[in-house]
């Protein structure tokens, strides 16, 4: 522990003394956003927590914005407030991740070890792109665990069914079906934890390993699955980011898609030899957000589908088996329109898992190819709930998790094979 | 007349029956030698791969990142491309040691000048397999990046490149095994040379507002993957 800990905020965090409530901030040059969170957090200590030992910690990666100043300025109490700095790698600023938080696995190593110290009994993390954090969200990732024991709380947002298909068509039903654990928001950036929780993620390995770097939202996701933990999703709300630039589809599809196949790589042990489902306690209903914030683009994907799928076949060709892009080429219509179907998308998604974890081909090359059959994927969804409403539109994407669920042994045969 | 003729297809026979005695032995030798020689080759080949793997050149590979590159060319894992190295190269040992038991001065002198020639050969031989992975490395790279930049005719703009890459490995090649280095040159430099200079008069002079119109045409008919993909989250 003392290797994560400098021995500054040692000191600090011994001066502190014993917490109920941690909330963890890992930041990078997030001075444009950074504000609102931190206030939300310390309303909250205020008037939600007002009862709690309570204290922030920020882990910054070596801001140069100004971020740290931010935040501490933005406290109400500063004894409240520590600030401590982490050193980034500097690969880790090629790109930014899809988290828009460079080097933030070894960020939350921090937070964990000093929740650790400080025997803190709730765990809070924020992520400082969500714009929509409110004191009463920060509470209520917090109450889950101090009120009734639950170890891993996440997020549910009031979202419509067409927003965030990469989330919604890959990333729920994939990890879903792999880990038995049914969460709205597995990649969420933001989540509650006991203590208990934290010192299990601080036991792990995988630390030490450079693939945590992109996979770490859905790497700790994926450790409330199994091992006894108790798991609940707190609604919080319409979400919405900051506005801030981030990658295109080009270059998120690979990045997200990456970070899934190499969670699975990193629990492999756990989600194929599991046999139950992790039960999971909803604390209120999410709701649906009556309109999409956006509207995806169904013509021009189906267009990038098919010249992608042309383009891109023998590398394709090398991670899907033959029925599987057959079924692919086959999905354009005569009108122009993609039809991909559950079962085939399902049978897409775990063959490009089982590829990836046996670098079939090229990884890089693999979750980059798969970028326009993604995007034929969501041209066929957009196709296909233009005439549902909300709550219609939600139920077939429940359908498709269940589809990938009826599919989980194939997808452990491949894995495993 | 009768025995003329027989007298000259006996001699000729008993020629052709007297070379083929002094051959056959040679021609069995030299197979006995390639055949030895492949089946030593391929034990070796065994031996080498087996004994990688226990050396976990796997692993070694992955962490270096070679693994990763010998994937992005469509090559076998490292283990078995050396193991594939170690056969060809005692194979081809052999096979030379088998053209020299057949005894034709003209196949010795060849194989003189092959030696001669080797550590050349084994220069260009790196050079076009380097050359080779490179291309193949650089060509689906610029057809994904094409692809999901929704560029019209991606895969035209990754042959392209593909072609170019490979012509100046080609012109790298010649270049090291000596073979006709001014003409190399010269024709490398002038096909490029014009490849450009008809490329810059096309787009510049001739066609520039026709191709203009074209690709206004075509891009804005098209869609493109959003600068910004958070919707997708």
């Amino acid at each position: 522990m003392s290797t994560i800990l400098s021995d500054e905020l040692l000191t600090e965090l011994i001066a502190v003394g014993q917490v109920d409530v941690l909330v963890g901030l890992p930041t990078l040059n997030h001075s444009d956003s950074v504000g609102p969170v931190v206030r939300a957090a310390h309303v909250a200590f205020n008037r939600e927590l007002a009862r709690e030992r309570t204290v922030l910690v920020n882990v910054d990666g070596g801001s140069i914005d100004g971020t740290p100043d931010i935040v501490r300025d933005a406290s109400i109490i500063e004894r409240e407030t520590l600030v401590a700095s982490h050193s980034l790698r500097t690969r880790h600023r090629i790109s930014g991740p899809y988290h828009g938080v460079p080097g933030k696995a070894a960020a939350l190593r921090t937070v964990f070890a000093a929740a650790d110290l400080l025997q803190a009994r709730a765990v809070v993390v924020l992520d400082p792109e969500i714009a929509s954090v409110t004191p009463e969200s920060v509470a209520a990732l917090a109450r889950a665990t101090l009120a009734s024991d639950v170890d891993f709380v996440s997020p549910a947002y009031a979202r419509h069914p067409l927003d965030g298909p990469l989330v919604t068509q890959v990333v729920r039903p994939l990890f879903r079906a792999a880990y038995g654990l049914a969460l709205q928001e597995p990649l969420a950036g933001e989540f509650g934890c006991s203590g208990r929780f934290a010192a299990r993620c601080l036991e792990q390995p995988a630390w030490e390993s450079d693939d945590l770097r992109l996979a770490i939202d859905l790497w700790i996701s994926g450790m409330a699955a199994g091992g006894g933990m108790r798991v609940s999703e707190a609604a919080l709300g319409p979400r919405r980011l900051s506005a801030r630039p981030r990658p295109g589809v080009a270059e998120l599809v690979p990045q997200v898609l990456d970070a899934l196949f190499t969670c699975l790589r990193l629990h492999e042990s756990d989600w194929t030899a599991r046999t139950q489902a992790t039960p999971v306690a909803r604390s209120g209903a999410s709701g649906l957000a009556p309109d999409a914030a956006t509207s995806a683009d169904g013509a021009g994907y189906a267009a990038l589908f098919r010249e992608g799928l042309e383009a891109l076949a023998p590398i394709l060709e090398r991670a899907l088996q033959p029925s599987t892009l057959d079924g692919l080429r086959a999905a354009p219509g005569q009108d122009g329109r993609v039809q991909i179907p559950d079962g085939l998308w399902a049978a897409v998604v775990r063959e490009l898992a089982a590829a990836h974890r046996h670098a079939a081909v090229s990884r890089d090359h693999l979750v980059r190819a798969a970028v326009p059959v993604y995007l034929g994927r969501v041209a066929s969804f957009v196709t296909e709930a233009a005439g549902l409403d909300p709550f219609e539109a939600e139920e077939r994407l429940e359908a498709l998790c269940r589809e990938f669920e009826r599919s989980r042994g194939e997808l452990v045969a491949l894995w495993t094979a | 007349m009768l025995e003329a003729i027989l007298s000259t297809l006996r001699e000729t026979w008993s020629g052709y029956v007297e070379g083929l005695r002094l051959v056959i032995p040679r021609l069995l030798a030299m197979l006995s030698v390639v055949a030895v020689g492949w089946l030593i080759a391929a034990l070796a080949r065994a031996v080498t791969l087996t004994l990688l793997r226990w050396l976990r050149l796997e692993r070694l590979a992955e962490r270096a990142g070679a693994a990763e590159l010998l994937r992005k060319a469509e090559l076998p894992p490292a283990e078995r491309l050396a193991a594939s190295a170690v056969f060809w190269l005692l194979f081809l040992g052999f096979l030379l040691a088998g053209v020299d038991a057949l005894g034709f001065k003209t196949l010795q002198a060849m194989r003189a000048q092959i030696g001669l020639l080797m550590p050349r050969l084994v220069g260009a031989l790196a050079i076009l397999v380097v050359g080779l992975v490179l291309a193949n490395v650089v060509r689906r790279g610029v057809l994904l990046a094409a692809v999901n930049a929704g560029w019209p005719q991606a895969r035209v703009a990754g042959g392209v490149v593909h072609f170019l890459t490979v012509a100046i490995v080609a012109a790298m090649v010649l270049d090291q095994l000596g073979l006709a280095r001014p003409i190399v040159l010269t024709a490398f430099a002038i096909v490029v040379g014009a490849v450009m200079l008809a490329l810059a008069i096309a787009v510049g002079v001739g066609s520039g507002p026709l191709l203009r119109r074209l690709l206004e045409e075509r891009l804005a008919a098209r869609a493109r993957p959003e600068s910004d993909g958070s919707s997708h989250l």
